[in-house]
């Protein structure tokens, strides 16, 4: 333990790496009768975590090289694993995210989980998915980080059908959790790709070596797909994209944490953290930026109409994720971290609030919430309403200046579809969010509900300013800090290009052509049109849903076919369904079933049948005379004689 | 015809009636008798064998002592299972023992 004493940047990194597992253990072993201690172990360990990821990116803010601690883990021949910690400015920057967002999740938690009779499992739960995800963050090598990425996935099975005994949570787990898998042997072919392909698994040497062009292309081209196939199936990108929307099934606080910056931040991060390697193949940039917008586009069109208000959140998550693999496809690596940092705290800002709504007024229907009086908790409402604007790119927030450097980065193709998907979603985006926000707020048929329920309703006022207690506060003080962090990140936009790029090892030219064409008089129409666009979205949301007299019903409405078809999700699942049913069920599991039945249990049951055949014939040669046996005896010995001495 | 010989011959009588005894006697305690009688006929070529032949002489001695010690254990397991049998059929002879019969 001294050589720990003696280093305290390793000291700290292995805090981060350890505490929270040792909190699950115990937690799990020894407190899962006390609640409160549960909670306090678990959130002083992520508090521990929290203090020594910003202690690291304190002292490594101007180291000029990547700190590395790694030993060997698998040598064998030229083939190097090792395992460690990797801090550079990517991942101390992703350690603080995390660090931060878990913290104020498990706070919050507090208030929303009180009560609970799975209390101390949740927090273990959740001490386990900030391992996870922290050490995945610093991992030096690929199979290190393959290995918390399961386990990031496991923890989030786990915390999705955390109510374990509804059934459609179960389910929904256990869809989050194949339908991740599915991406992720995709991953797995990619690493063992890059292992046959170069024989080193280390990160540093893998983007050095793709950047050299001391891969063969082509091995860095279908590693490099292969690969993305793990951050379609994690960060919810087509075509598996259905498993995020149904992972609303959790806890409200798990799926703040889940969108913000644990699961599905980790496709994005491990992209981004290869991202010189996948920068050495125009072939699977080309396909990641189409991915990316397909399910950004996709995802906002669900969006505009569902009414669960997670949902809403939900298919906001997808369609910014693909809003950060596209800025990462088009080559954009400081936008597309960049609008993951802001993301993170502006999709955990929203999630919360909705906890609060959800957690008051136990619906998740935004319409019910709007007629229960959901503008009356003034807290959430303002947050929500902050998020909304940062989320739909207005200016002095966050997300403004995030989606700006995407949209910089896209102009800068030499194709504008991809500009034009960008503006599209952008409008859509800013339609779904206020279109949420207006319908809380000017909730419809107030005439006879508020009528019947004034009563009440003061009551339940009364009742709440009651109860606006350490619970409530629990959940107040992480939301509010949230959007403070909201308002203010963006401002920060300098300092962290700065900080990421500044003397990274491997700066892009990508990235400099689209800050280059940024600067421009271009620069100022596309800035103009984006946040015209947004606030056009705005507005539209304002006509059809806010002002006296709107419907609340959306122009989509009037196309009924195409109101189901997005609120089908495109009907992504029936796909799904119909493949199972006719393609593994039908075929795969048919034929399986088939030669089980016919082959090997036919094979088993033939071999029975013999034996037993064979033993009823040979029976007959049993007489029961001890005598005749031993007559076979002696001439069975006496040949044996003659055999040996003739 | 050697001394070595007669006794070799003549444990083979005693080997070979004891075994025609049990193949053919249908009395389980005249075919323990015949088990003996090969016992010792075997025995014989043992002590002629160390007799006459073997450079360390107390050997086939010892194996002979060996024998016997095994025959009367033998002995006493194979009449007390002639006794049950008895107990059971009331009758010693093996023909009535067929119950494995296929």
């Amino acid at each position: 333990m001294m050589w720990l004493a003696k280093d305290p940047v390793l000291l700290a990194a292995s805090a981060c790496a350890t505490l929270p597992f040792v909190s699950m253990v115990v937690i799990l072993i020894f407190t899962r009768r006390y609640r409160s201690m549960s909670a306090a172990i678990s959130i002083s360990a992520i508090a521990a975590c929290l203090l020594s990821a910003l202690y690291l990116l304190w002292t490594l803010r101007h180291a000029p090289e990547p700190v590395q601690y790694q030993w060997a883990w698998i040598v064998s021949n030229d083939m190097i694993i090792p395992f460690g910690f990797l801090l550079d400015r990517l991942s101390l920057l992703m350690l603080t995210i995390v660090a931060v967002i878990a913290f104020l999740v498990q706070v919050y938690s507090l208030g929303y989980m009180a009560g609970d009779p799975g209390f101390s499992r949740y927090y273990a739960f959740q001490s386990l998915f900030a391992w996870a995800m922290m050490t995945m963050v610093i991992a030096p090598g690929m199979l290190q980080l393959y290995i918390f990425w399961e386990l990031v996935g496991l923890a989030s099975y786990l915390l999705i059908g955390f109510y374990y005994e509804k059934w459609s949570a179960s389910q929904a787990g256990k869809k989050a959790f194949v339908m991740t898998r599915l991406g992720d042997i995709g991953f797995f072919l990619g690493i063992i790709a890059v292992l046959l392909g170069f024989g080193d698994l280390g990160i540093l040497s893998m983007n050095e070596a793709a950047q050299a062009h001391r891969i063969a292309p082509s091995v860095v081209t279908l590693s490099a797909l292969l690969i993305f196939c793990g951050v379609v199936g994690k960060s919810a990108q087509f075509p598996l994209l259905t498993w995020l929307p149904d992972a609303m099934e959790g806890p409200t606080p798990v799926s703040a944490l889940l969108h913000s910056a644990t699961m599905v931040a980790a496709g994005v991060y491990m992209m981004s953290r290869i991202f010189p390697f996948f920068a050495a193949s125009p072939d699977a940039m080309a396909v990641t930026l189409f991915i990316g917008t397909v399910t950004m586009l996709l995802a906002s069109t669900m969006a505009m109409v569902a009414y669960d208000i997670k949902q809403v959140w939900a298919y906001s998550t997808i369609s910014q994720l693909g809003f950060m693999v596209m800025a990462l496809g088009a080559g954009g690596y400081f936008a597309g971290v960049f609008h993951l940092t802001t993301h993170a705290g502006f999709k955990a800002l929203l999630f919360l609030c909705s906890g609060i709504f959800i957690h008051e007024y136990h619906t998740n229907d935004m319409r019910e919430i709007g007629r229960g009086g959901g503008r009356k908790l003034i807290i959430p409402m303002v947050c929500m309403t902050v998020g909304a604007l940062a989320l739909s790119g207005i200016f002095p927030l966050s997300g403004f200046f995030s989606k700006e450097a995407i949209m910089g980065v896209l102009a800068a193709k030499p194709n504008k579809v991809w500009l034009v998907a960008g503006l599209l979603g952008a409008l859509m985006t800013a339609y779904y969010s206020f279109r949420l926000i207006f319908m809380i707020l000017f909730p419809r048929q107030p005439a006879h509900h508020d009528a019947a329920h004034q009563g009440t309703g003061h009551d339940d006022h009364g009742h709440e300013a009651g109860h606006h207690g350490a619970t409530f506060w629990a959940m107040a003080w992480p939301v509010m800090i949230l959007a403070g962090i909201t308002l203010v990140l963006g401002f920060f936009h300098k300092d962290l290009e700065h900080f990421l790029l500044g003397a990274g090892p491997a700066v892009h030219e990508a990235e400099f052509h689209g800050e280059g064409a940024g600067h421009g008089l271009g620069h100022y129409v596309l800035l103009f049109s984006a946040v015209s666009l947004a606030l056009g979205g705005i507005v539209w949301a304002w006509l059809e849903f806010g002002r006296k007299g709107a419907a609340q019903e959306g122009f989509l409405r009037r196309y009924p076919k195409v109101e189901a078809l997005f609120a089908n999700r495109w009907y992504i699942d029936h796909a799904y369904r119909w493949l199972l049913d006719h393609l593994v069920y039908g075929g795969f599991t048919n034929l399986f079933t088939r030669n089980d039945r016919r082959v090997i249990d036919g094979a088993i049951d033939g071999i029975c049948r013999f034996t037993v055949g064979g033993g009823r014939v040979v029976s007959f040669l049993q007489s029961g005379m001890v005598q005749y046996n031993l007559v076979l005896m002696v001439a069975g010995v006496g040949a044996v004689i003659l055999f040996f001495v003739l | 015809m050697n001394s070595l010989s007669v006794y070799l011959v003549l444990g083979a009588v005693l080997f070979s009636l004891g075994l025609f005894g049990v193949i053919l006697r249908r009395n389980l305690i005249g075919m323990l008798i015949s088990i003996e009688l090969m016992l010792n006929g075997a025995n014989l070529n043992f002590m002629a064998f160390n007799r006459f032949l073997a450079p360390e002489p107390a050997v086939g001695q010892i194996v002979t002592l060996f024998v016997m010690g095994i025959a009367a254990a033998e002995a006493a397991i194979g009449l007390s299972i002639i006794l049950a049998l008895f107990r059971r059929l009331h009758s010693i002879n093996v023909e009535q023992a067929r119950r494995l019969e296929g």
